[in-house]
């Protein structure tokens, strides 16, 4: 038996630089960092039987990988060439659609089990690779590659995707005292409403000529609010993500509706100092820095306007910074 | 005798103000995935650096969490390797001395843990083939070494390198002891915050 897991990640500035519309003219740029909520792929070889078994919120068995619904899972399977029986079981912190990529935090905890299930241990560069594979080139989902890179290094790190399409991860490193005082001045919500990442990137990839000069702004402000974050400003890092979402608002309409604009705004009134939409828009999360003082009045008036608005699912999210990213933690 | 002292305090303290800083923060970024991921830490040597490792381990497992030794927390397990004597005469004397940490390593090694391998010359047969081994299994290196950090600066994930001339095992093993308290009084007050941290919010 094998279990592994991967770590869901709360990206800042540049997401949308990761698509290869954008990075293969101009590098790609994201700065983002893993968080204590994580995917677990639970997996073991079947060989008495020969059957091919999984269980996520669905059961599916199999007499072949072909054969199954689960077009993941079924990809994966048939990509690293599972032939003798294998029963895989999948489990998560946080519900999927969220915008924190549990996604492809999936695809890499999915596939360092596969591979280890043939006998093959792959680093964190491979396991982000073949995630990469799996979703991008096999799957063809119109996303990009940041969520696979986060999960599978971990910690905070400035991505780059280079025009060549490699990938280079660059780490931040943060002292305790530093990391706790940065984590005590986030807030994180589910908003209740779930979206898929595919849909909203779909209309971005569209208009990315049209959009061009905006990119690369974004692609080079990830090198601003590293410096800001080095210097430890963190109400600078939260203004920047304040004009970051605005700018991120004018390139696909369905990045925001008018429920999240609502929120959105009246944390910004209660005291936030900054914040956003997590993951491709849409829905998803909604992350906001704000001065510990400010926090409890803050989440009062969202509780409050998510109540009035029927979104029965709105609820914060408490969670801490981590470094580790995609690890086997059994294998026996 | 005063100059000859002087000479040595300067000598380290060189040293000491050119720590490769950013090195030994990814050090300890290691060491904390280790402790997410429930992991182990390996650490080893020859000769004094055998000492350090020894030293290191009582402080990594007790003095860490020596103010909050009641407190309810996850505690690091840090090894040294090989840990009893009669395994390194067994594998010394059965196998060959090159085999002295990798073949205990081998009983242990997960992918979950990491090693901190302390070599003066980086270049030791038995600290290296115990790396390699780490390697092939893409457990990260942590390697402390001086002089011209040989192959273990190389090999290693973070690559502290204390750069002297050859042979200053005195100037070399002193700054490695500095090094590794380092790691002990970071930790140290991680956990002092964590605790702190934790009563405050229970209240």
């Amino acid at each position: 038996m094998i279990i592994t897991r991967a770590p869901l990640r709360i990206s800042f500035v540049g997401g949308g630089t990761d698509i290869k519309e954008f990075y293969s003219r101009y590098p790609g740029r994201v700065i983002s960092t893993t968080i204590d909520k994580f995917v677990y792929i639970v997996s073991n070889q079947n060989t008495f039987s020969g059957k091919y078994i999984l269980k996520y919120f669905q059961t599916e068995i199999a007499n072949h990988p072909s054969e199954f619904k689960h077009d993941r899972f079924k990809e994966a399977l048939l990509h690293i060439g599972i032939d003798n029986g294998i029963e895989i079981a999948s489990f998560a912190d946080l519900p999927s659609k969220t915008g924190l990529g549990s996604s492809s935090s999936f695809s890499v905890a999915l596939m360092k089990a596969l591979y280890a299930n043939q006998g093959k241990k792959i680093s964190k560069e491979q396991a982000a690779q073949s995630a990469c594979e799996l979703e991008i080139d096999i799957l063809k989902e119109p996303i990009g590659k940041q969520d696979q890179y986060a999960s599978a290094y971990g910690g905070l790190n400035v991505i780059t995707f280079n025009t060549d399409g490699t990938v280079d991860v660059e780490p931040i490193f943060m002292d305790f005292k530093f990391k706790s005082k940065f984590e005590n001045h986030m807030m994180l919500f589910f908003t209740g409403m779930t979206r898929s990442a595919g849909s909203v990137l779909g209309e971005q990839k569209k208009k990315i000529d049209n959009n061009f000069e905006t990119y690369k702004k974004m692609s080079d402000s990830v090198l601003e609010f590293k410096d800001k974050l080095l210097n430890e400003d963190i109400k600078g890092m939260a203004e920047m993500l304040h004009e970051g979402w605005q700018r991120k608002k004018t390139l696909a309409s369905s990045i925001t509706n008018s429920e999240t604009d609502v929120l959105y705004e009246k944390a910004i009134k209660n005291g936030a100092w900054g914040g956003k939409i997590l993951g491709a828009g849409g829905g998803g999360c909604l992350l906001f820095i704000a001065p510990p003082e400010k926090q409890q009045k803050i989440q009062e008036a969202l509780d409050a306007e998510a109540k009035k608005v029927g979104l029965v699912d709105f609820k914060r999210i408490h969670f801490g910074l981590t470094s580790s990213g995609v690890d086997i933690l059994f294998n026996s | 005798m005063k100059t000859y002292i002087e000479k040595f305090a300067d000598d380290i303290s060189f040293q000491m103000k050119n720590l490769p800083a950013e090195e030994i923060a990814k050090a300890t970024h290691i060491i904390q995935s280790v402790y997410e991921r429930d992991g182990r830490i390996y650490v080893f040597g020859n000769g004094g650096s055998l000492a350090l490792a020894t030293h290191w381990v009582s402080d990594f497992n007790k003095t860490v969490f020596s103010h909050n030794l009641d407190a309810n927390i996850k505690r690091f397990q840090a090894i040294r390797l090989p840990s009893t004597e009669s395994e390194i005469t067994a594998w010394a004397n059965d196998v060959g001395f090159d085999m002295i940490f990798a073949g205990p390593l081998k009983n242990y090694l997960q992918e979950t843990d990491c090693l901190i391998a302390i070599s003066s010359s980086g270049n030791s047969p038995n600290i290296i083939k115990a790396v390699e081994l780490a390697k092939s299994h893409h457990v990260p290196v942590i390697g402390i070494s001086g002089f011209d950090g040989g192959k273990l600066n190389e090999l290693a994930d973070a690559k502290i390198v204390i750069k002297t001339e050859k042979g200053a095992y005195a100037i070399v093993e002193s700054v490695h002891g500095a090094i590794l308290h380092l790691f002990t009084s970071y930790f140290q007050d991680y956990f002092d915050h964590i605790v702190k941290r934790d009563e405050k919010h229970k209240k």
